[in-house]
């Protein structure tokens, strides 16, 4: 199809291919008048614009020659590859001149723009060539058999490539060989052809058919083979193009008969050789494959003859051709229509109606629609065999689970279509494996997870840390594993339990005098009282008489109010103990209001257990201290959210240090959703190797909070799971479809993710047994052949069609619910059932799928069994007895069947049931979960710090109520020896404890070990754990305590966690205390 | 670590032109000079050919599987100047559609992101773009672009699916309100990116202009969910162009430049990851390329009979020391 066209009679030259943009030079024609009878000349350079659709091509630039032109061509001498110079342009003219111009000066537009000119030749220089691999020779042909090989570089004096052939003849044509730099060949008129040898400076053969009806208007080689050339003959008699074989030049190899009359020009592409233009005296333009001698394409003319014809040597596609009707026309052989140009009809033709808005409407009149029909007509049809170009020979493409897909086809030179070599066509898949320390990595957790090797991966972790927020970050989710996961915080936060009693030691030792003088003060006062006998009871009117006709009466508010009044600080306080607690808590908050020291605020929050103020309202520099305090005194319930609130606080600020210990926070709350929040927000998470770093502390934590919170985490949040599912990406890219299915989070019905299960099972090959059945995660598109059917793309069906786990399908197991949730069981079945207690301790409800994937919600027998109560954890001793009440959870209220004074007095304060609110209390264990009917759980690291009353509340709670009254089973007789040997050394400890807390905590424990009483009646535990328990009452009687707790230990390590949570640590709490006591 | 992990022995008669395994990666599309078409089961390292199908009268260029959602649906596109639609049914593969609108051979087929509904987009030699979309009860809907690339259209690949906004704001049941964009490259040594308008008219969106000869072929990458677009071109000029576009309106597109290769760079392909581009060249070299934290490409792998090594990227090293 034609893309160009300028109205030019003239001579044509392509720019070289290095090139860009594209040029095409003209020159004045000579031998040819216009209509006008014009003699002048003049060189032009157009651009060819292909984005610009229309057919006039741009003129760049237009130099006045005194010359008109037998030959132009362009060649690439000192051309770089920038295209700043563009090569020089080569003139044969009329008189035996041969004139150099540079294009680039002529497209700038200056005056001098011939670099050089020569006329050495005789006659018309109607023949140049320039060699392709030495770009600085040009040959030319002229009359009288002139041939010149010039060198541009020294351009004056001209060789010849051998003596002058004989008889004189005009050249016509002249060729570089394509192979080989130094032969050329010539051709004339006459028929012959000349083949040159410029290392012997001879003609080396010349060839000829003898018919002497050969007149040569056209000579090339072939692109590829060396031997062989082609010749083009001009005479109607004969109007062929012979194809000639060096080798064998007694007869053309192949003749191609296919123009009507004489060839003028013909022109073969050095893209594919088996493109040959020719076009002739019969008005035809063709393209034949001169190996076979087909035509592939016969180019839509008009009826003239065209004297000229070029391959444009960028753009393959692409040709000029120049006619004797005075224009030169840019083709494409590649077909298509001419709609184009129509199109540019039909818009002249709505121009000229004003199309804009002839009716006012708006908007413009719509394009005019061409009637396929007449398209039809305008249709120019390809090449019939497609051109070598466009045939793709190599490509790689990716596919799903990292598989490179890759085809080459060996590049034969295919001179001959029919000979062509049988080839191996393979494809090969391969696995592209780019990241494998990311693999390793995900390897090793995966190991850690399937081993349960949590405290070795995150030592390991630990050792391996580069920086010390790493090794920080790593230390506290191992600490998730161990015992006294609260104390060891602590120790991580910088506060040693020891050092700290070292520390204080030594400050008190410096004040020794002091102490010893608080004694004497003390001794003094023990005995006022005594010796004293009488005192005086002033009733006086100065402060210390209000005071006390305050107390007279009994009224203890206005005595504390005068004691503040007269800062008597201590006296306030000491009356309002006696005045109630209510009177107390006042007089705190009173006391706190005037004192003014700088840990007051510290010592507020201590007392009114107001952490959140602590939380909220700490400089953030201080943010370690504000953990540690959270750490030893939260309750549970309130841990994880006071933790939350800690880093979120560090995560708003901009400080980055800061944001990043924000992550500690949450390791410690157990958050594993903000975790990956505020982590991807300080790193980039975009790098493969970044996201394992995120992955492994995110599958640590949720490992620990599974474990420890016994909370079904699988229940995955929008953050997680997208983290989740972009490192199943990755795993799945690099192959490991296995390890990205075990990674992907189960139990979402998020698309993507249950997308990318489909893909992945079927991606296996099979589908993986017990995963849900991997149907198809979309509703199945019908596109039926010949029968309709409903497609209906417009219903996405995503949404309809991933209830891969409906909600009843995996409920999460009872009463363990997710922060904020209430659930409606725990709080019906309570009343009603009393009558689990204390019965069984059910299995833990398992998922009702099968577990293959470590995702999978956690089963209590994969717990590990050094997880471990805190045996040895010691409260600080409370500071007062009344207690913040937290917030009423009408839950909780339920729960305890009772009615709550409004102000709770301290021994019957009503302590919310923590385990509502997310972390489960291990003090709350007996109560509300043994009468559900619901494992005992255990809770989080963050249940043992709870200091002050909260643990002896709740227990007296759980005494209350009417539990213990259900008859039981009787303890076999040969257990019954471990019941009363651990309930006689909870008697001997009792008798020889000293301070209160103690003694709670062993009344605590002998009303724990209820449960262990209970199995034994209903004989459930497994003789190793019975006879164990054996072996500890053994060493109990023997009081090598130390020896039972060794028992104990192996005990908790071989056991089912889920048989022994609910005794042993307790036991642990009294074998301890006996070893410490020594009773 | 490039290793084979299967040789399927084709037996295709001339050279193959497109190998594209689908969605799941365990079934093999190959198109050849033959004029066929073949689809093998490569599962575990398995050739078991399923259809050798027949029916276009030119060499095939390209295959495209589309999204599974609708069933197995296979498409190729031919010199010969058609388009056809193929279709698993019952075990047998058919043709189910033909495609004949086109005046020069077709060179590219890409299907739209399933999202969308069954899209297929078709770059000619005639310099056209044809975009069939399946309307139900077996019929095509054809839109054509005229003129999109002069002398030929040799390349299309569709933009990842986004939604403007949340997809919490689009009311529920009712069909998202895609914006649909796809690339072209072309004869004209542009890139061109087209949008569809509100009126389902497809319209010109930008020119990508940086190569100075053919674009082969153009990829635009798999969404990672980052706000960024990108696009990798190739050209006859051997040059691999990075395309980004970070603003949301999807106006500022800059390149960079990845490598210039001595010869023509026919293909390129990203992984489904977007994160390493395979570039196919001339003398039959495939390349593997990866961004480096400080946002150079990197090749990383020479891929030679499917087989190469992986230097270690310059990145895993930068990423350890941090």
């Amino acid at each position: 199809m034609k893309l160009k066209e300028v109205d030019r009679t003239a001579m044509q030259a392509w720019s070289p291919a290095q090139n860009h943009p594209i040029y095409l030079a003209t020159g004045t024609s000579a031998q040819q008048l216009d209509a006008t009878f014009s003699t002048n000349a003049s060189l032009e350079i157009f651009e060819l614009d292909l984005s610009d659709p229309s057919l006039d091509m741009k003129s760049c630039a237009t130099f006045s020659s005194s010359h008109r032109y037998h030959k132009l061509i362009w060649g690439p001498y000192k051309m770089d590859s920038k295209g700043d110079v563009s090569g020089v342009l080569i003139a044969g003219g009329e008189n035996g001149n041969i004139i150099l111009y540079d294009p680039s000066k002529i497209i700038a537009g200056d005056k001098e723009v011939v670099i050089a000119q020569n006329d050495k030749h005789t006659g018309p220089v109607r023949a140049l060539d320039v060699n392709i691999f030495q770009t600085n020779l040009v040959a030319s042909g002229a009359n009288e058999s002139e041939i010149y090989i010039w060198d541009l570089n020294n351009f004056a004096t001209p060789m010849t490539p051998g003596a002058k052939t004989q008889p004189p003849e005009d050249i016509s044509c002249i060729a570089w060989n394509r192979q080989v730099q130094h032969i050329l060949a010539s051709a004339s008129p006459s028929g012959r052809a000349t083949v040159w040898d410029l290392r012997k400076n001879e003609p080396i053969i010349k060839v000829s058919d003898h018919s002497n009806r050969m007149h040569c208007s056209g000579l090339a080689w072939h692109p590829d083979i060396a031997t062989q050339m082609v010749l083009a003959s001009e005479d109607d008699r004969l109007p062929v193009i012979q194809m000639w074989d060096l080798r064998f030049a007694s007869s053309p190899l192949r003749v191609l008969e296919n123009h009507a009359r004489g060839i003028l020009a013909i022109a073969w592409s050095m893209a594919d050789p088996e493109l040959l233009l020719s076009c002739g005296k019969d008005a035809k333009i063709l393209c034949s494959n001169p190996n076979t001698g087909e035509v592939l394409y016969e180019l839509p003319t008009n009826t003239q003859w065209c004297f000229d014809i070029q391959w444009c040597p960028r753009n393959p596609a692409v040709l000029s051709a120049a006619s004797f009707d005075g224009r030169i026309s840019v083709y494409s052989i590649m077909g298509g229509s001419t709609d184009g140009l129509r199109q540019k009809q039909v818009d002249k033709l709505s121009s000229s109606f004003g199309n804009l808005d002839p009716f006012g409407t708006g908007q413009p009149l719509p394009p005019l629609q061409i009637p396929q029909q007449t398209a039809q007509h305008s249709i120019v049809l390809p090449l019939k065999k497609p051109p070598k170009w466009i045939r793709r020979p190599v490509g790689a493409s990716f596919s799903f689970g990292g598989k490179l897909v890759t085809f080459e086809n060996v590049r034969m030179p295919s001179h001959q279509g029919a000979e062509q070599q049988q080839q191996q066509h393979h494809v090969f898949i391969s696995q592209v494996v780019t990241e494998k320390e990311f693999l390793s990595r995900s390897d090793q957790l995966q190991q850690a997870v399937q081993s349960q090797g949590f405290i070795n991966y995150c030592q390991k972790k630990i050792d391996a840390s580069q920086t010390e927020f790493e090794k920080n970050v790593w230390s506290f989710l191992k600490v998730n594993f161990e015992d006294d996961s609260r104390g060891k915080y602590l120790e991580l936060l910088g506060y040693r339990k020891e050092d700290l009693g070292k520390k204080i030691a030594l400050a008190l030792n410096k004040v020794d005098g002091a102490d010893v003088h608080i004694k004497e003060e003390k001794e003094e006062s023990e005995f006022l009282p005594s010796s004293g006998g009488t005192f005086n009871i002033s009733v006086s009117g100065d402060i210390d008489g209000l005071i006390t006709q305050a107390l007279l009466t009994g009224n203890f508010e206005s005595a504390v109010d005068l004691c503040l009044h007269d800062n008597r600080m201590a006296d306030a306080i000491i009356l309002a103990i006696a005045g109630g607690q209510e009177l107390l808590a006042r007089t705190q908050k009173k006391y706190f209001a005037k004192s003014q020291s700088k840990i007051t605020r510290l010592i507020t929050a201590v007392v009114m257990k107001n952490w959140k103020e602590i939380v909220e309202s700490c400089d953030l520099k201080n943010w370690r201290e504000a953990l540690a305090a959270v750490l030893t005194y939260a309750k549970p319930d309130e841990f994880s959210a006071l933790c939350d609130l800690l880093g979120t606080r560090l995560e708003n600020e901009g400080d980055s240090p800061l944001q990043t210990q924000a992550c500690l926070c949450y390791i410690c709350a157990g958050n594993v959703e903000k975790l990956v929040a505020c982590w991807t927000k300080a790193q980039d998470g975009s790098h493969p190797l970044s996201l394992q770093d995120l992955i492994e502390k995110v599958v640590i934590l949720r490992k620990a909070v599974q474990l420890t919170q016994a909370m079904d985490t699988s229940t995955v949040g929008v953050l997680l799971a997208a983290k989740m599912s972009q490192y199943a990406n990755l795993l799945a890219a690099q192959g490991s479809i296995a390890a990205a299915l075990a990674f992907l989070p189960d139990n979402t019905n998020q698309p993507n993710i249950v997308q990318l299960r489909d893909r992945l099972c079927r991606a296996q090959g099979e589908p993986v047994a017990g995963h849900e059945s991997p149907k198809i995660p979309y509703e199945k598109q019908q596109l039926p052949k010949g029968r309709p059917g409903p497609v209906g793309h417009h219903q996405m069906p995503r949404v309809q069609t991933q209830q891969y786990y409906p909600h009843g399908e995996n409920p999460p197991p009872p009463g363990f619910i997710m922060h904020g949730n209430v659930n409606p069981n725990a709080a019906g079945q309570l009343p009603t059932s009393p009558g689990h207690m204390h019965t069984q301790v059910p299995p833990y409800p398992q998922p009702q799928r099968p577990q293959n994937g470590w995702n999978d919600p956690p089963a209590l027998n994969r717990v590990p069994k050094k997880k471990k109560m805190p045996e040895n954890f010691m409260p600080p001793v409370p500071i007062t007895s009344p207690i913040m009440n937290p917030l009423g959870d009408p839950q909780s209220q339920m729960l305890q069947q009772q009615p709550s004074p409004p102000i709770p007095l301290s021994s019957q304060s009503s302590f919310p049931q923590p385990h509502l609110s997310g972390g489960q209390p291990f003090h709350g264990i007996q109560q509300p979960l043994g009468q559900t009917g619901m494992p005992p759980s255990f809770s989080k690291p963050n249940i043992e710090g709870a200091p002050g009353a909260p643990i002896g509340n709740t227990f007296q709670h759980v005494q209350s109520l009417p539990t213990k009254k259900i008859t039981k089973k009787p303890i076999p007789d040969e257990h019954l020896i471990l019941k009363t040997t651990f309930e006689d050394l909870i008697q001997r400890c009792l008798s020889s404890a000293t301070d209160p807390q103690t003694k709670r905590k062993l009344d605590d424990a002998s009303k724990r070990l209820e449960f262990l009483y209970d199995k034994l009646r209903e004989q459930t535990l497994s003789p190793t754990i019975t006879s164990g328990l054996h072996s500890i009452a053994r060493s109990i009687e023997t009081r090598n305590y130390s020896e039972g707790l060794t028992m104990h230990t192996h005990i908790v390590s071989t056991s089912n966690f889920s048989e022994t949570s609910a005794f042993m640590p307790v036991l642990k709490v009294v074998l301890t205390q006996a070893n410490k006591l020594g009773v | 670590m490039v290793s084979v992990i299967n040789t399927v022995d084709t037996s295709h008669e001339d050279m193959i032109h497109d190998a594209q395994m689908d969605y799941y990666g365990t079934r093999l599309a190959t198109c050849s000079s033959d004029r066929s078409v073949k689809i093998f089961d490569v599962r575990n390292g398995g050739q078991i050919l399923i259809a050798d199908l027949r029916g276009h009268e030119g060499p095939v260029w390209q295959v495209a599987w589309a999204h599974p959602m609708y069933g197995n649906i296979l498409a190729s596109c031919s010199y010969d100047r058609k388009v056809i639609i193929w279709r698993e049914e019952n075990g047998t593969w058919e043709k189910s559609h033909e495609h004949a609108g086109h005046d020069s051979s077709v060179n590219s087929v890409c299907w739209a992101p399933h999202d969308y509904g069954l899209i297929l987009a078709c770059g000619s030699s005639d310099g056209a773009i044809s975009l069939l979309m399946y309307t139900g009860e077996g019929q095509w809907e054809v839109k054509k672009i005229n003129n999109a690339h002069t002398i030929g259209c040799n390349a299309v690949s569709w933009a990842p699916a986004v939604v403007p906004g949340s997809l919490i704001d689009q009311p529920s049941g009712q069909k998202p309100n895609y914006i649909k964009r796809f690339a072209s490259g072309g004869c004209d040594n542009l890139i061109k990116l087209w949008k569809e308008e509100e009126d389902g008219q497809w319209k010109e969106e930008q020119k990508l202009e940086a190569h100075s000869d053919w674009v082969r072929d153009v990829a635009w990458a798999p969404s990672i969910g980052l706000p960024t677009s990108t696009i990798a071109s190739c050209s006859q000029d051997g040059r691999v162009f990075i395309w980004t576009c970070d603003d949301a309106s999807g106006n500022t597109w800059s390149p960079k430049l990845l490598h210039k290769f001595n010869d023509v760079v026919w293909h390129v392909s990203w992984s489904i990851t977007a994160n390493i581009l395979a570039v196919s060249g001339g003398d039959n070299k495939v390349t593997l390329w990866k961004e480096s934290v400080d946002g150079q490409w990197v090749c990383i792998s020479d891929v030679n009979k499917g087989q190469g090594s992986v230097s270690a990227s310059v990145t895993e090293g930068q990423q350890n020391e941090q």
